[in-house]
């Protein structure tokens, strides 16, 4: 295994033995390794590091490496754990994880809160969900009056925001999502359950090539 | 057939295609769900939707918010059910969600493109990930 996994990790930085990812997470190692295979044509598509950047999400996640979203945005800032402009491969299994449909409604409550709270303050402000909401009606060319959107925020924050300070924090947030159980369908990817049929793992053949050579 | 209205921001926020993570996973015309806007009225949206299924020879059942639309003939995976689900921004703007409940993915983004968007063309204001055509 030692030959292997230093070679592997000269060519992708951040990456981790499968075995160990899939003790921490909720794949098994043959998805741990199909995983690798989508991976390695991500992080390969625009530069060939070995990491994904921000222009091989945006092209895998809409097939066109310039498009701009700033759902998106967060959701490549929140792979990318430990702030450094890219997601290595022990990022990518980690953060899918959590959308993974078998992990705990805790974890997917947690990364939505934090999904949502922009600018990491540990609270959703309602300026940021103003500004989500208008990127939003932007995105699907949705015009809306001002009015109309300060009803919308009204009614959210009337309901979400418990002790109305205009902000809405960790356990408000855990009371309002169990009573709206819909905000959480963007956290699960069933998408991830046939990942080994998706991404068949070829790295069997060729750890066995390397130990041959 | 209740509509979805009352959406709370979060309901329409998630509504992005940013939080869509399926194309890391399968290219456009795999995809199980398709979303597009229409300035027409719920009920004209739901009578456009009932006519399609007519024609494509779909059971319509109405189940709270969802319009469900089931074939009965098998195909490569059994036959081919579609849900619609009709989500109210204002009276006159909404956004409608089809979704593959059943069937073959393939099957399903085949009838899209040569049954369901043809037919839809005149309440669809822009289909996701598509600028609105100026007619």
């Amino acid at each position: 295994m030692g030959c292997f996994q230093s070679k592997v990790t000269r060519q992708y930085p951040g990456h981790e033995d499968p075995i160990v990812l899939a003790s921490q997470t909720a794949f098994s190692v043959s998805e741990v390794e199909a995983l690798f295979e989508l991976f390695k044509s991500i992080s390969s598509s625009v530069i060939d590091d070995g990491l994904i950047n921000k222009e091989e999400f945006q092209l895998a996640l809409f097939k066109n490496r310039k498009k701009e979203n700033i759902f998106a945005n967060r959701i490549f800032d929140l792979f990318d754990a430990k702030k450094k402009g890219v997601i290595d491969f022990g990022d990518f299994v980690r953060a899918l994880n959590v959308f993974h449909p078998n992990v705990s409604q805790d974890d997917k409550i947690d990364f939505a809160f934090r999904l949502y709270d922009m600018d990491g303050t540990g609270f959703i402000e309602r300026n940021e969900v103003k500004q989500m909401l208008i990127a939003l009606l932007c995105e699907s060319e949705v015009k809306l009056a001002d009015e109309t959107i300060e009803a919308i925020l009204d009614k959210t924050f009337l309901e979400a925001d418990m002790n109305q300070d205009g902000k809405i924090d960790i356990s408000e947030w855990k009371h309002f999502v169990s009573r709206n159980p819909s905000l959480l369908k963007i956290m699960t990817l069933p998408y991830l359950r046939d990942i080994t049929t998706t991404f068949p793992s070829f790295i069997f053949h060729s750890e066995v090539d390397e130990i041959a050579t | 057939m209740a509509k979805l209205t009352n959406l709370n921001a979060f309901d329409i926020i998630s509504l992005s295609s940013g939080f869509d993570l399926s194309g890391l996973f399968v290219e456009n015309d795999e995809k199980k769900e398709v979303q597009f806007t229409s300035t027409h009225t719920f009920s004209s949206i739901t009578s456009k939707l009932g006519d399609i299924a007519q024609n494509l020879k779909l059971k319509v059942k109405k189940q709270g918010g969802l319009m469900k639309m089931e074939g009965t003939s098998g195909g490569r995976k059994g036959a081919l059910a579609i849900d619609a689900e009709i989500f109210e921004f204002t009276p006159s703007f909404h956004l409608v969600e089809l979704r593959k409940s059943s069937g073959d993915t393939l099957e399903f983004q085949k009838t899209l493109k040569q049954d369901v968007r043809p037919a839809l063309k005149d309440i669809v204001w822009a289909w996701q990930g598509q600028p609105h055509q100026q007619s």
